[in-house]
């Protein structure tokens, strides 16, 4: 009796697990099918939804970017919101889990240009697009490993900007309006930003030629204009007259900078900044600020989301592209006294018309690995 | 009122309620004492005029949520209602004239009433929708930031005005006016916490609700009033902050909540209501920019700051609270 209940459940147990078996790859292969099939069967999407995955619009930085996806829209006749926004607020997993439901959502098609947030999380976006059959782009944030060849169209391009070189030729004009001596001081990012390393690595790069000035401090002050002007006050504070000349490492820094010194009334202190942002301009002409670096966010952004859209609709292929063409360097330019009211009437009052087809015209050359 | 009736006499004779009282200002002697040590400078009248510019706007801010604290509550709207302010300001000022020798000085009353209203909407959100007020203002908060942010479409807004700039160009006695502005509403803020029915009803509702209400006070009209009024110092904050830096936008909310909330704590206003003050908060304040700007000037690197001011707070507490008489913490 025992035997025979015994052979009963044993059976019913094999049964059961041949089932689930059954079951499990019945519905897996559906899925793989509904994942892969489409996508292995048409070369390009039609009419994709066009999407911008960033941390959020409060920063000028990011507003200037989508300003140039949402132009690049336009462009295609749409209304400008027709741009999807995925706003991450600086979190990996937002990022991720927003970009995965737009996905699902639009089944694969999707022409998505995106800011991961952190390099790590690149491999995980890139791998879902591509998996969904869907096409990306990636700005400023990815892993030095991953190349944009290694999966085939979907990944089109990643571009970023290389701050080193710049920050460094703002850093000489500095220390030459210093006369090549007194005392310098830098008011950095948020100290683990790659952008914030790099730009002090430019000064530090320039200082070299120059021995009799002295690096008296550097200090995070986390791109922010309230905080910079903290730190200015207590460097005032700390170096007084010892400072003869200061290196910001962007724009909202220098503006809190010049305030600080504002208040303690002194109106002529070299200062060199970064970004290019329109105010920091107009202060360039003002001989306030020294010099600038534009690096062109608006293009950055348009023809990010363009290359997505493009390579989606299948205008040209991917991976027939050489390498520079996908991994690329965006522009740079110096904005000094002389030249910044002809550059603020060519680039911000009005914004130029962009050919976004124009895919690598403005870039700067590969990427380069150190 | 939490801690009466537990008063202990250390050997020296000094009552713990005294020393507790005692405790933010002599944190803050020692501190400066400390960092005067290392570096003769941090005393110069100077630096003073540095650190008190950089305070000036988060003490409002900070003597605004004060008020609710003291009634057992909280508010988390500052950062919002602050930008917004900040950008209304902007907005109106430009537009009625651009400086304050025109009509363009309405901006200051309009800002004021800016806040106003956002902190009364937020007191009502909390009575009347009995919606703690822990959420109910920090959402309110995230409404303000994205008013502040459709406002401006992320842009900044420059305000040039000489006259209006003098807050922080103009000294007297070697400080700024924005320093004795600010210490104009500190007064104003004394005088509504101890000289004012509203004040006190402060107080009533944080040191005991449930006698408030049994006493015929009618809390809820309190609790708004009290949002109301601290929405009025926030925009003054947002004020000062905008004299402070000449711009106008979404970010000049930024930090707000973590440098007031932090001040007031440290300061010694207990967060279950009913002990403390505004001048507390101005204790709480100068500990949290006398260390921001003593750290830099002693050549500590920044971010070792944030993890002393989060050890400070653990400190406030632990001094300003009479652990023995709790039984359980949640």
């Amino acid at each position: 009796m025992s035997t025979f209940i015994k052979d009963f459940i044993e059976k019913e147990k094999i049964n059961r697990r041949n089932f689930l078996f059954a079951s499990a790859y019945g519905l897996g292969g559906a899925a793989t099918l509904g994942a892969f099939g489409p996508s292995m069967a048409r070369a390009a999407l039609t009419d994709p939804t066009i999407a911008w995955s960033y941390r959020n619009r409060t920063n000028p930085y990011w507003n200037e970017i989508v300003s140039g996806g949402e132009a690049f829209v336009e462009t295609l006749g749409m209304s400008k919101d027709a741009l999807i926004h995925l706003i991450n607020e600086g979190s990996s997993e937002k990022s991720l889990a927003d970009m995965k439901a737009l996905l699902a959502k639009t089944g694969g098609n999707l022409a998505l240009a995106i800011d991961t947030n952190d390099a790590p999380n690149a491999r995980p976006v890139v791998e879902a697009v591509a998996e969904a059959g869907a096409y990306v782009s990636t700005l400023w944030n990815k892993t030095d490993d991953m190349h944009p060849w290694d999966f085939g169209d979907n990944y089109v391009s990643h571009m970023s900007w290389s701050d080193e070189g710049p920050a460094e030729q703002t850093a000489r004009i500095l220390l030459e309006a210093m006369g090549g001596k007194g005392g310098v001081v830098h008011l950095g990012g948020i100290a683990s930003n790659n952008p914030a390393i790099e730009r002090l690595n430019g000064l530090k790069n320039a200082l070299k030629d120059y021995p009799d000035v002295e690096l008296l401090a550097a200090e995070p002050a986390d791109w922010d204009t309230q905080k910079a002007n903290q730190v200015m006050s207590a460097f005032l504070t700390r170096y007084g007259d010892e400072i003869t000349g200061v290196h910001c490492a962007n724009d909202t820094i220098a503006y809190g900078v010049l305030e600080a010194l504002r208040a303690e009334g002194i109106d002529d202190m070299p200062i060199v900044s970064y970004d290019g942002n329109p105010q920091a301009v107009q202060l360039v002409a003002d001989r306030k600020i020294l010099a600038t670096v534009f690096t062109n966010p608006h293009w950055g952004g348009g023809i990010t989301a363009s290359l997505a859209y493009h390579a989606a609709i299948g205008t040209f292929k991917p991976s027939e592209e050489p390498h520079e063409h996908r991994e690329f360097y965006g522009p740079t330019i110096m904005v000094q006294p002389e030249d910044a009211l002809e550059f603020k009437a060519n680039y911000l009052d009005s914004v130029p018309t962009y050919d976004w087809t124009d895919y690598w015209g403005p870039s700067n050359g590969p990427i380069v690995y150190k | 009122m939490a801690i009466t009736g537990t008063t202990r006499k250390t050997s020296a004779g000094i009552g713990r309620e005294t020393l507790v009282r005692w405790a933010p200002l002599l944190v803050l002697l020692v501190l400066c004492a400390f960092f005067a040590l290392m570096e003769p400078r941090f005393l110069s009248t100077r630096n003073f005029a540095r650190i008190l510019i950089a305070a000036s706007p988060a003490l409002m801010v900070a003597i605004g949520v004060t008020f609710i604290i003291i009634m057992g509550s909280i508010d988390l709207s500052m950062e919002g209602t602050v930008s917004v302010s900040a950008v209304a300001f902007a907005f109106c000022f430009l537009w009625l004239g651009g400086t304050l020798a025109s009509w363009a000085w309405l901006a200051i009353p309009i800002a004021m009433l800016v806040g106003a209203a956002l902190g009364f909407i937020n007191g009502l959100i909390h009575v009347k929708l009995k919606i703690p007020s822990f959420m109910a203002s920090l959402a309110m908060g995230f409404v303000g930031t994205g008013l502040a942010m459709v406002l401006t479409g992320g842009d900044r807004i420059r305000i040039e005005d000489e006259l209006f700039r003098a807050l922080l160009t103009e000294r007297i006695l070697n400080f700024p006016l924005m320093v004795y502005v600010a210490g104009i509403f500190l007064l104003i803020a004394w005088f509504i916490q101890t000289r004012t029915t509203l004040g006190r009803n402060f107080y009533a509702v944080g040191g005991g609700e449930d006698l408030a209400i049994a006493s015929g006070l009618n809390v809820n009209r309190v609790r708004i009033m009290g949002f109301t009024l601290a929405g009025v110092f926030f925009a003054v904050g947002a004020l000062l902050a905008v004299g402070r830096i000449g711009i106008a936008e979404t970010a000049t909310g930024n930090n707000f909540m973590f440098l007031s909330i932090t001040a007031v704590v440290v300061g010694g206003t207990a967060l279950w209501g009913g002990i403390g003050g505004v001048w507390n908060t101005l204790v709480g304040v100068l500990i949290v920019f006398v260390i921001g700007n003593g750290m830099v000037v002693i050549g500590l690197p920044g971010y070792v700051q944030d993890a002393v001011l989060g050890l400070l707070v653990i400190l406030a507490v632990i001094l300003s609270t009479d652990r023995k008489s709790i039984s359980f913490v949640k």
